[in-house]
């Protein structure tokens, strides 16, 4: 049951120590971040760790949030608006631009004309 | 966010993007369910003037299961809330490793322990998080320390800890010189067999 992996015995730890989220590929997120060069045992530990509960606040905070029709379902929306309405999560903007139906688009830009440049 | 590519979409329709004061636009297809369950972005986002490195993501299955989890349980989570999750979770790692990658740096180490990663999260505002933590990493360390003599990792590793001469004080029978006279690191057994703590599944080595 314990497969021991060399230099990695880290792995088993999160079968039996309460993390759900796999450490390797953890590791690999944070190596590709440029001029990191080693991470050692508890670093990773403590960011899959944080990552979970990352994950956490952010699912329950979007769905409290939420759209209110049917305020039984997360949707896009409701993580768009909570990035955009909490501080902590503002790194989020980039990755998490506010979505529109073209129709809609169209619909809005026929409802406020504004100079066209040229095609 | 299907991996579309797009830039703002202003400027796929030919118009001036100040009309997006303050927020932007991503078109959204008609049809969204989110289909593809892969999650692959090899082509990398194209989404971001910059190049992103942040084309690995933990399996949204892991990611899925925690966001259920935390909401109520009659709570349902469209797909591409998942997916988006899971994008904003390889962009959290990352940005918690670069702040503690720097202080690390500052501080002339090369490698990122336990205190960086600690500090980063309380400097990008996620200081609810640091003593939760803390707590699991003492629970963590604690546990391993236990494990070690249960065998749970290889025991040559804890060889060295574990046999101190009180190990062997008083239980060490005559007996344990080997038929060729070398004394071995061989399975102790004792008159009343019983075996002796952290001396379980020593290996010849």
């Amino acid at each position: 049951m314990h497969v021991k992996m060399s230099g990695d015995n880290v792995n088993h730890a999160s079968n039996s120590k309460g993390i759900s989220l796999p450490m390797t590929r953890v590791k690999m997120i944070m190596k590709s971040s440029p001029d990191v060069s080693s991470i050692n045992q508890e670093a990773l530990l403590i960011t899959t760790k944080a990552t979970e509960l990352f994950v956490q606040y952010l699912a329950l905070s979007s769905f409290n949030n939420g759209s209110g029709k049917d305020n039984k379902t997360l949707l896009y929306s409701d993580l768009a608006n909570t990035v955009e309405g909490t501080e902590t999560f503002q790194f989020l903007t980039d990755i998490l631009p506010k979505k529109i139906f073209a129709r809609d688009y169209l619909k809005l830009i026929e409802e406020h004309p504004i100079e066209e440049a040229d095609n | 966010m299907e991996g579309d590519g797009s830039t703002t979409d202003a400027s796929q329709l030919g118009m001036p993007g100040e009309y997006m004061t303050g927020s932007h636009y991503v078109l959204q297809s008609q049809d969204d369910d989110g289909d593809e369950s892969l999650h692959d972005h090899e082509e990398g986002n194209g989404s971001k003037e910059n190049f992103r490195e942040q084309d690995i993501y933990l399996p949204i299955a892991n990611v899925a299961r925690i966001m259920k989890n935390a909401v109520p349980q009659t709570g349902k989570i469209a797909k591409d809330a998942k997916e988006c999750v899971q994008e904003c979770v390889s962009e959290f790692i990352s940005f918690i490793t670069s702040e503690a990658s720097e202080r690390c740096h500052q501080e002339k180490r090369k490698t990122i322990n336990g205190e960086d990663i600690l500090f980063a999260m309380s400097t990008l505002g996620f200081d609810m998080y640091v003593e939760p933590l803390k707590l699991y990493l003492q629970k963590f360390r604690e546990a391993m320390k236990g494990e070690k003599g249960i065998g749970g990792i290889s025991v040559t590793e804890g060889l060295g800890e574990e046999l101190t001469d009180d190990s062997f004080a008083n239980q060490l029978p005559a007996g344990i010189i080997t038929a060729d006279g070398q004394q071995q690191n061989v399975m102790v057994y004792t008159t009343s067999y019983q075996q002796i703590p952290g001396v379980q599944q020593i290996q010849f080595s």
